[in-house]
């Protein structure tokens, strides 16, 4: 008896995931989940379980891709495949970074904004968001980086000085909204504190959209800070990243298709899981179309 | 009466992008004052002397009050001064304007050719709307959009410079037969990574116009096909992609410079990282400047073309 209720239990959920993934932009979103999560976990057991180190020289450099060495050497006779998975912390982590301060950040200013009443403020911080968004954020983090310098620490410092703006403003748009709507109107009939108003009811409703956002932003992010490591203003040399080693591999391109390929082929995988997530979401918030 | 409306939404679009403008002047000022420490010192150097340091604070205007400074460099900027290089003493627009023909030949090239490729193709594809077909075309224009401009400019000089030998690694010539050898292949590129999302956008702007009354009226009323496609179909899936694309612009301008330092273009953007690299102050300000106003305009210069393109668009 209690074994046959288990098992419809069992069947009920099983049907029920069916039937999630049967609805439109389910596939994307399953698939573009496992890939990523697929990533992210191998970056983070690979370089500890593999039998290489990171910086360990264990051949001859520029040896090409073999059975012991799947992604081949580098022009120092280190392990290509464990330095592409040893890059996950610095780019896909970093980018993370790089995504939730400034959103986090971004969606405090923009909710303040919405619900702020002193004008000139508003009109203020209105006018720096569209200055600051009026820069092409690859442009402005390259030109920041000549003031702050290089380095992966810097670059978090520049998206967040940088990103807050465009989740501000998105995040403002949303709050206008929202603050209109009759739930939280009843909020105030009921009395409740501003602060649980804002905490409670008007957060969560505009931090929806602004999340949506984030993860096609990451994409972004994910680019720009590899880029920026490509041109040599993020990750210093002896570090593995992907857009580093793609520069290196750029030198040696004529030689080893190997040191440019496995790693722009690990950060495409990141950046097409995301996509995948963000179109499945996409087409499931449209419906069947 | 609908004349004035436009004119006034048209002036308002304008002092927005004005008042933009003035706030790009303000950030791009504002940054050398928001690094840490002393800039002129971190320029010069630990073994810098004094003197040096003081000198090239003077030259810089670091020695006086901000409003001052800005004051100063407001008013530069409106007689078209915008600095004097650190490395080489020219002239910071001059030198903008010297880079600026290359960069602005190849997005021309490539946004042109992006054009003339993705109308067909997101057209048909919206028209249709075959689902096999849909999702082919989605699943591969997003795949090229999350490939960064940088791994596919590498894997076109695998293939074209390195494999085949059509086009040389890097390098240019300015020459006008010459240089197409050493810019089809970046320009290429370029109109690979606008072809996936212009067709894109018009392909969801093709379905959405599908689905408008006006398009059942234009069958019923039997409008001949090449009218019918033009007036009924592409002329309003044409305004969103537009203001995309002059939104898209200042990303895209960031991406050039990426491409030029690959393929080593002497245009503003390698420009750019040569400043960024030499520590070169007025030279990143400047080129920082030029890219803020030049994107502010752009999409100023979107929002009208999208009026022009479908009335219904809000200015």
């Amino acid at each position: 008896m209690s074994s046959n209720k288990a098992f419809s239990a069992d069947a009920s959920r099983s049907e029920r995931i069916k039937e999630w993934i049967s609805r439109p932009g389910g596939f994307g979103i399953i698939a573009g989940c496992i890939m990523f999560v697929a990533i992210t976990v191998f970056g983070f057991i690979y370089p500890l379980v593999g039998p290489y180190g990171t910086d360990e020289f264990v051949g001859e450099s520029l040896e090409g891709p073999s059975l012991a060495h799947p992604m081949g050497l580098d022009q120092l006779g280190r392990d290509v495949m464990t330095r592409v998975f040893a890059a996950v912390p610095s780019d896909i982590g970093i980018a993370f970074l790089g995504v939730t301060i400034p959103l986090i950040i971004g969606t405090i200013v923009g909710i303040l904004l919405g619900i702020s009443k002193n004008k000139y403020m508003v009109s203020f911080v209105s006018s720096l968001i569209d200055g600051i968004n009026a820069f092409p954020l690859l442009i402005i983090a390259i030109a920041m980086v000549t003031f702050l310098g290089p380095g992966l620490i810097n670059v978090v410092i520049i998206l967040t000085l940088m990103s807050w703006a465009r989740y501000a403003r998105i995040a403002r748009t949303r709050a206008v909204v929202v603050l209109q709507q009759n739930y939280i109107e009843a909020t105030q009939l009921m009395g409740y504190s501003k602060r649980r108003v804002i905490a409670k009811h008007v957060a969560p409703n505009v931090s929806s959209e602004s999340l949506a956002y984030a993860l096609s932003d990451f994409i972004l992010v994910i680019i720009i800070v590899s880029g920026l490591s490509f041109l040599g203003f993020a990750a210093r040399p002896p570090m593995a990243e992907w857009g580093a080693m793609i520069a290196d591999g750029r030198t040696f391109i004529g030689q080893a298709w190997w040191l440019t390929i496995f790693p722009g082929l690990a950060l495409c995988w990141s950046a097409i899981s995301l996509s995948f997530i963000v179109e499945g979401l996409s087409r499931r918030d449209r419906g069947n179309s | 009466m609908n004349r004035n409306i436009f004119l006034r939404k048209f002036l308002g679009r304008l002092i927005r992008a004005i008042s933009i403008s003035f706030w790009v002047m303000v950030i791009s000022f504002s940054l050398i004052r928001l690094s840490p420490g002393d800039p002129a010192a971190a320029r010069l150097g630990a073994g810098a002397e004094l003197e040096a340091i003081a000198a090239l604070k003077e030259q810089l205007g670091l020695n006086k009050s901000f409003v001052s400074q800005f004051i100063d460099y407001f008013s530069g900027v409106f007689q078209g001064d915008l600095g004097v290089s650190l490395v080489n003493g020219v002239s910071v627009l001059e030198t903008i304007l010297r880079v600026l023909p290359l960069t602005l030949t190849y997005i021309v090239l490539s946004v042109f050719f992006a054009f003339i490729i993705s109308i067909p193709i997101g057209t048909i594809i919206g028209w249709s709307n075959k689902a096999s077909a849909v999702y082919t075309f989605r699943g591969i224009t997003s795949m090229i959009i999350a490939t960064p401009n940088f791994f596919i400019a590498m894997i076109g000089i695998l293939l074209f410079s390195v494999k085949l030998n059509w086009a040389p690694v890097f390098g240019y010539v300015s020459e006008f037969p010459q240089n197409l050898k050493y810019l089809w292949l970046p320009v290429s590129i370029n109109t690979l990574i606008l072809v996936a999302i212009i067709s894109r956008v018009l392909q969801t702007s093709v379905v959405d116009t599908k689905a408008e009354e006006f398009v059942e009226t234009g069958i019923i009323r039997g409008v001949g096909r090449p009218r019918f496609f033009w007036f009924y179909i592409l002329k309003p899936s044409l305004a969103p992609t537009v203001v995309l694309l002059s939104y898209m612009m200042g990303t895209m301008l960031g991406a050039t410079v990426i491409l030029e330092t690959i393929f080593s273009l002497p245009g503003i953007g390698r420009e750019l990282v040569g400043a960024v690299l030499a520590t070169d102050y007025p030279m990143v300000q400047g080129i920082l400047l030029f890219f803020g106003v030049i994107t502010v305009f752009l999409s100023f210069i979107g929002d009208l073309l999208a009026y022009a393109l479908d009335r219904r668009v809000k200015l």
